[in-house]
């Protein structure tokens, strides 16, 4: 009998980066990057382990940009030529690195790390999205959904229609792709304001995750802390971040991506092979950017000396962390349980992308740990917070404290001298936004693809990804530009609704662009005050 | 790079800085720092030049009104402070603030013979707690996750919408 439970949740997220303008876009990239070393590394172990008859949980949030993109015609088309193009680089490489003790096994290791996503993709038709859906089939993992396209919802509070429809046209799309309505809902950010629980109740949302002190200070004090989740007044449910378990992956100095032996990231073969050799073969051609195929391990911390890497040093290091964190875990349950009387919900979310990007062997490490806690030991228990909840314990009431999990643990990554000025320009859309719902309750034919396409664009603009990359001072330029580029439409979107004067030919062009959402439904920015909550039949 | 569509989408217009409207917007950043914008219209201006006279607008200086609130009782005012500004801020960051508190601030002027005028009036918001809450009540609930209720917000079907507007209206 397991004496408490342990969840991982891994948010996978991207901000909407098509560019069907440009042939090659860097950020573009951004999404094939992570389809190549994350999602579809992680799928792979996954479903592996699955073969094997492992008995393991995880909890994927995907935000619903990510899946738009995943699912979207012209960006799986891209992408099976972008990992083509990886697949003959890494043949070249076979070949220049024949007979090189060092380097020829990991170019034939990155050749076979290409050749089996490529399988994997093109056996599930380019659509990812049936991979998770037939794992969440299985009960292997939980699906939940996020803000619709991320928006850091404390920022839009003065609004709660932005806030309403972020959710609403989340668990629309998410019920559309996977038959059913997600039980939870990953809060960008985790980032979680007084009141926004009362419009996930009414969407049927029965749970979110907060940052540690998002459920540690909430009021009354939890007498759980973070390992139990609370029930909010609303009645979802909030469960909070264990501290110990991110501080071991995540912190550069402790976190275990920093071990010596791993991949380094930041040598890539883009950088060191003469451009002449390797730029055909970059995206965009010519241009050195990562390529992904990396021979050297981490070695030394600021060192500029690297030790070729060496994959079997590397998947034992793996083995050790992950047997580190299950008995870190096994130490924590059993105290946990020793002093609250029931068991124990030990909650780790974590960036996706790090797995597998950035931390190389991430995906090992997650089989090895899954495998593990199956396996060699029986005081920990994997769950997913809707299974944790169908146990059925009491749940105390409580109010979650305001809270993020970002820098300094409030607003102000999004909220600062770089990105202030943004809210500003968001908050006046999204009134236009709410006006031009709410005058036109029935909308049809040309005026209604306006609406709708308005609707797309404040979306767009609203994603938290905006802010955060001014604040981080890299791609500035690109953030401002994406902004202004929505807000923009938006506002001559609205002007010839107003006018009752809409350029087809211009609204074409844009909903050919910024196509997410098909059956996005711009009433859901109605004024709250003007509608009601309807019982929904669910699918 | 090479552009496969090089028509400008956004027709060659960029974002003004202000939108003619009356507007006093006030966000948390942390548990002890708000962050609040304006904008006060040409016409709002105008005619505040008008009721006070041209030589006491001259005069007059820009002041942010911080509110606080009580603990308890959120209806009532506890305190308030002034902050003077340059005539042409737009935004401030207010800090030094008390965590879990109701704020909400005004704008306004003040005027040469030390009268304050509020012209407009923010949204309250608290402020996050920074620390444990004090309350200990326990309260227990055996949620029912069984009843897998979706609601979707419609427009009142039976009301068209100048109807819904004259009644917000008669609301305000």
């Amino acid at each position: 009998m397991a004496q408490g439970f342990l969840s991982l949740i891994l948010h996978a997220h991207l901000p909407y980066v098509r560019h069907p303008e440009h042939q090659y876009s860097l950020e573009e990239k951004w999404l094939y990057e992570a389809l190549t070393e994350c999602y579809i590394p992680i799928l792979i172990a996954l479903e592996i382990m699955k073969n094997d008859g492992v008995n393991f949980r995880l909890t994927f949030s995907l935000s619903p940009t990510l899946l738009a993109m995943m699912e979207d015609p012209l960006l799986r088309e891209r992408y099976a030529r972008y990992l083509e193009r990886l697949q003959n680089l890494a043949r070249l490489e076979e070949e220049r690195t024949a007979g090189d003790t060092d380097f020829a096994p990991l170019a034939r290791l990155y050749r076979e790390h290409f050749d089996a996503a490529a399988g994997y993709y093109h056996r599930f038709g380019g659509r990812l999205v049936n991979a998770f859906r037939s794992l969440a089939e299985e009960n292997l993992i939980e699906v939940i959904t996020s803000a619709s396209t991320h928006a850091y919802l404390p920022l839009l509070q003065v609004q709660p229609e932005s806030v309403y429809a972020q959710a609403a046209n989340a668990v629309q799309y998410y019920t559309a792709l996977f038959g059913e309505p997600p039980r939870g809902i990953w809060l960008p950010e985790c980032a979680y304001y007084q009141g926004l629980e009362n419009y996930l109740g009414e969407l049927g949302v029965q749970y979110f995750i907060t940052a540690t002190h998002g459920v540690l200070y909430a009021s009354p004090r939890p007498k759980y802390g973070v390992y139990s989740p609370i029930l909010t007044p609303a009645g979802v449910a909030a469960f909070g971040r264990d501290p110990e378990t991110s501080k071991q992956v995540w912190s550069s100095q402790e976190g275990y991506p920093g071990d010596y032996d791993y991949r380094e990231f930041y040598r890539d073969i883009a950088y060191d092979l003469p451009l002449d050799y390797i730029g055909p073969h970059l995206h965009p051609p010519g241009m050195r950017s990562d390529s992904g195929i990396k021979y050297y391990r981490i070695t030394r911390a600021g060192l500029a000396y690297k030790e070729p890497y060496r994959p079997e040093q590397a998947r034992e290091k793996a083995a050790q962390h992950a047997g580190n964190f299950m008995f870190n875990r096994e130490q924590q349950v059993k105290y946990l349980a020793s002093i609250m009387g029931r068991p124990p919900i030990v909650v780790s979310p974590y960036d996706a992308e790090l797995f597998g990007h950035w931390w190389f062997e991430g995906p090992q490490w997650l089989e090895y740990l899954c495998r593990k806690i199956a396996y060699d030991q029986g005081d920990v228990k994997m769950i997913t917070p809707g299974e944790y909840l169908d146990l059925g314990y009491p749940l105390q009431l409580c109010t979650p404290n305001p809270s993020s999990w970002g820098d300094k643990g409030h607003n102000e990554v999004w909220l600062n001298g770089t990105n202030d000025w943004i809210y500003r320009h968001l908050h006046r859309a999204a009134e236009e936004m709410i006006g031009l719902a709410t005058e036109h309750p029935a909308a049809e034919g040309l005026l209604k693809r306006a609406l709708n396409q308005a609707a797309r664009e404040l979306f767009l603009a609203q994603s938290s990804d905006w802010p955060f990359i001014m604040s981080s001072g890299t791609m500035v330029e690109y953030a401002h530009r994406r902004i202004t580029g929505h807000l923009v439409r938006f506002r001559v979107l609205s002007r010839q609704i107003r006018g009752g004067a809409i350029d087809e030919g211009w609204l074409k062009r844009l909903e050919e662009t910024d196509n997410l959402y098909p059956h996005i439904d711009y009433r859901l920015f109605q004024s709250l005050e003007t509608t009601v909550p309807r019982e929904m039949s669910v699918v | 790079m090479i552009n496969l569509q090089p028509d400008d989408l956004n027709r060659g217009e960029s974002l003004p800085h202000y939108y003619g409207v009356d507007r006093l917007v006030v966000l948390p950043r942390d548990p002890y720092c708000l962050y609040t914008y304006w904008e006060v219209s040409l016409p709002t201006r105008e005619s505040l030049k008008n009721e006070w006279g041209e030589a006491a607008w001259q005069g007059a200086r820009l002041q942010l009104r911080v509110h606080k609130h009580d603990w308890n009782r959120e209806e009532i005012v506890e305190s308030f402070f002034d902050v003077t500004l340059e005539t042409e801020t737009d935004n401030w960051y207010l800090p030094a603030l008390d965590s879990d508190r109701v704020y909400h601030t005004e704008l306004g002027w003040r005027l040469p013979d030390g009268d304050f005028k509020p012209v407009l009036r923010s949204n309250a918001v608290r402020t996050p707690r920074d620390g444990l809450s004090d309350i200990i009540d326990e309260e227990w609930q055996l949620p029912d996750w069984k009843a897998r209720r979706l609601f979707r917000r419609i427009s009142l079907y039976h009301l068209s919408s100048p109807e819904l507007f004259r009644r917000r209206k008669q609301r305000q």
